[in-house]
């Protein structure tokens, strides 16, 4: 404020002279003047990232220091190349008028990105009269200068008749020529800097409903669950979902669904369809009267065309059948004894049509595996960009099919994140809970000595990353196995040479174990007590660290006096289920 | 992981030896870090082990530094842990020893102690 009402001061100042010696103005403002303005003007302009406010400055600025009776800024809309009346000062209020290009004065700057310069208006047949006819104001003489870009002119600036009485000369059309660069200028920033905003907006709002989304999606369970779902979203959110619970009766009802189209909006129907379909199968009710008591809600409340695809039914405990009915849903695919069978949906996606029939499939299961996946499964593009299609997914299936279930998932999904997602993609599996076979994560044999340890420990650590495993626990699993072999090369070797510790790391299900083998005297497994921890003591924290850290540990004798194996075992809790809801 | 070589120095300096410690503390070292642990005990009325650029730690380092205490204690003397890194302090929790030692942020905090 103090620097404008200075600046204001210099202008009074200017006009004081001009007033003893008329019509001599540019002389008496003199270039160091004029200089003086351009460089308030931009440095207040630089600052200023809100538009309406650019706006004003700009055109209050000039009215002073150009000692003009009015002077206004049109901006040009892009699409419907039209100016537009933003600011006005003067006797005759004219924001909001709008002009073609090519209209008026104002029109031509545009059409032609150069000054324009009336001395005398009456004698222009291009002067845009509507305003002086209307009020009486009599436009004597006029400058429009283009508010120039790289990308072209975005808008006009405009001063109407000098106070002094005199017409524009060329001297002031340049001036004004000048005092449009940096108002383009400022003007172009304020625009980027609003669109800055929103698109930080719209991306806490993206953020936002993907947590949402996600949190709607089931807990991973794994307690020998028959049903297990992930989904990778194409982009921030999904317009997938899947759903699994519990019955009253002990059957395990399941659901997924795809909603047409992508974006926010789809992920709201997604939010609503979602709940809609687990509140619609929550009372056990047969899968084909379940999809349609969804579909004859969906139908009353869903507009512009949007629908759901959806699969709903259910399994028991054991995995031994399946019962399900899909609405416009892609074919089941049922995994059994080596072959596939594809179950295709028998009735139409859910949300167009009311009261519609939907068909039930009853299948025996026993031994197989189902997969249902979302169309997005179908749509993964291979390296020639061609969808994979259902022969694709077989193929990805049969890949994996000797892995156990965790394994499995994964390597579909590694497989489906290789190849790239166009859409949505959604993966529900059924099978009967199987014994796992463990997944060697880490096998490796080292001397039994000290310098050992350190590259021991990177690669435990890097396995554990690989896995996923959160960082304070990777690195307190780190410390406990790090600790074991320390206790093998001080206690059980005893400082012998040349013995080999044999480090085994496995999964299975969600349990870690780790698995040292030595090759040192047999341990009396009694005398391996935790110590107390929290007491000051010089040593024996190793076993107490280990016993900290791991839900379970034993040592045993691997016969004939030499020879132990350590094992220990930690459960992981929400490796693969985090993993897999990520983008 | 470590950006930090193993390292061990002391530092004399008005009143107090500080020891440095860095990089992964381990079985094949610590005893190094014991061996100037307890000379700079010898030397001192104040001892800090300054613990910042240290990227791990396991049982057989924890040792080293309770020994330290245990004699500072004994004979009378300040033993501080400084600037303890987040791996540090992470074990020290786990061995329920982060309320055993006396921890301070930095130096400053050890020569108010001297």
């Amino acid at each position: 404020m103090k620097v404008q009402r200075a600046r204001v001061s210099v202008a009074h100042a200017a006009s004081g002279a001009r007033a003893v010696r008329p019509g001599a103005r540019q002389a008496t403002m003199g270039e160091t003047g004029t200089l003086a303005f351009l460089a308030e003007l931009s440095q207040a302009l630089a600052v200023s990232l809100d538009l309406r406010q650019t706006l004003s400055e700009t055109v209050t600025r000039v009215v002073d220091f150009m000692r003009v009776e009015a002077a206004s800024l049109f901006l040009l809309d892009p699409e419907t190349h039209v100016l537009d009346c933003r600011i006005c000062v003067g006797p005759v209020d004219i924001t909001g008028v709008r002009l073609a290009v090519g209209q008026g004065i104002v029109g031509a700057a545009v059409a032609e990105n150069a000054t324009q310069l009336v001395v005398d208006a009456a004698s222009d047949a291009r002067v845009w009269r509507a305003a002086d006819d209307s009020s009486g104001f009599v436009t004597r003489s006029l400058v429009c200068a283009p508010l120039r870009t790289a990308a072209g002119p975005i808008g006009v600036l405009e001063i109407v008749n000098r106070r002094d009485g005199e017409p524009f000369s060329a001297a002031d059309a340049e001036l004004l020529d000048l005092v449009a660069a940096p108002a383009a200028l400022a003007i172009n920033s304020a625009r980027m800097a609003a669109t800055l905003l929103e698109q930080q907006r719209l991306k806490r709002e993206f953020d936002l409903a993907r947590r949402l989304q996600k949190s709607l999606l089931p807990k991973r369970r794994r307690d020998n669950f028959p049903v297990i779902g992930v989904n990778r979203p194409a982009h921030e959110i999904s317009g997938d979902f899947y759903d699994h619970f519990e019955v009253a009766d002990g059957r395990i009802g399941f659901v997924v669904g795809d909603i047409s189209g992508k974006g926010l909006d789809a992920a709201l129907l997604m939010v609503r369809a979602a709940s809609l379909l687990r509140w619609a199968g929550k009372d056990g009710v047969a899968p084909a009267a379940w999809l349609a008591r969804a579909n004859d809600e969906l139908c009353e409340t869903t507009q512009d065309g949007r629908f759901v695809c959806a699969l709903v039914g259910y399994c028991d405990r054991a995995a031994t059948w399946v019962q399900f009915a899909g609405a416009g849903f892609p074919p089941v695919i049922v995994h059994k004894g080596g072959a596939f069978t594809d179950h295709a949906s028998g009735g139409p996606p859910l949300g167009i049509l009311p009261g519609v029939t939907f068909e039930e499939h009853h299948i025996d299961l026993a031994g197989g595996t189902l997969y249902a996946f979302s169309d997005g499964a179908t749509d993964v593009r291979d390296e020639a960009g061609q969808p994979i299609g259902n022969a694709g997914v077989r193929a990805l299936i049969a890949r994996h099919a000797q892995d156990s279930l965790e394994v499995r998932l994964r390597g579909l999904l590694a497989d489906i994140k290789r190849l790239r997602i166009v859409d949505d993609t959604t993966l529900l599996l059924v099978e009967a809970p199987r014994a796992e076979r463990p997944e060697i994560l880490l096998a490796r044999s080292v001397p039994a000595r000290a310098e050992s340890l350190r590259d021991l420990r990177a690669a435990v650590r890097a396995c554990l990353d690989a896995l996923g495993v959160e960082p304070q626990l990777r690195d307190r699993l780190v410390l406990a196995v790090d600790e074991a072999c320390a206790n093998i090369i001080r206690h059980a070797y005893a400082g012998a040479c040349g013995g080999d510790i044999g480090l085994r790391v496995q999964l299975a299900g969600a349990v870690l174990t780790f698995e040292l083998v030595d090759s040192a005297p047999c341990v009396e497994a009694a005398k391996l007590r935790p110590q107390p921890l929290g007491e000051t003591r010089c040593g024996g924290f190793g076993i107490a660290l280990i016993d900290e850290v791991m839900d379970e540990w034993h040592i045993e004798a691997m016969g004939n006096g030499r020879g132990n194996r350590l094992v220990m075992r930690k459960r992981i809790e929400g490796i693969v289920g985090e993993e897999t809801n990520e983008a | 992981m470590s950006i930090h070589p193993n390292s061990v120095t002391s530092e004399t300096s008005d009143g107090y030896v500080l020891v440095r410690l860095g990089g992964e503390v381990d079985l094949s070292w610590s005893q190094e870090v014991r061996r100037a642990v307890l000379d700079a005990l010898a030397g001192a009325n104040v001892v800090g082990v300054e613990l910042s650029a240290v990227s791990y730690i396991d049982s057989s380092g924890i040792a080293a530094l309770v020994e330290g205490f245990q004699q500072a204690r004994t004979r009378g003397k300040r033993f501080v842990l400084v600037a303890t890194s987040d791996p540090v302090r992470a074990v020290l929790e786990l061995a329920r020893l982060d309320r055993v030692f006396q921890l301070v942020p930095g130096v400053d905090a050890l020569i108010a102690t001297a």
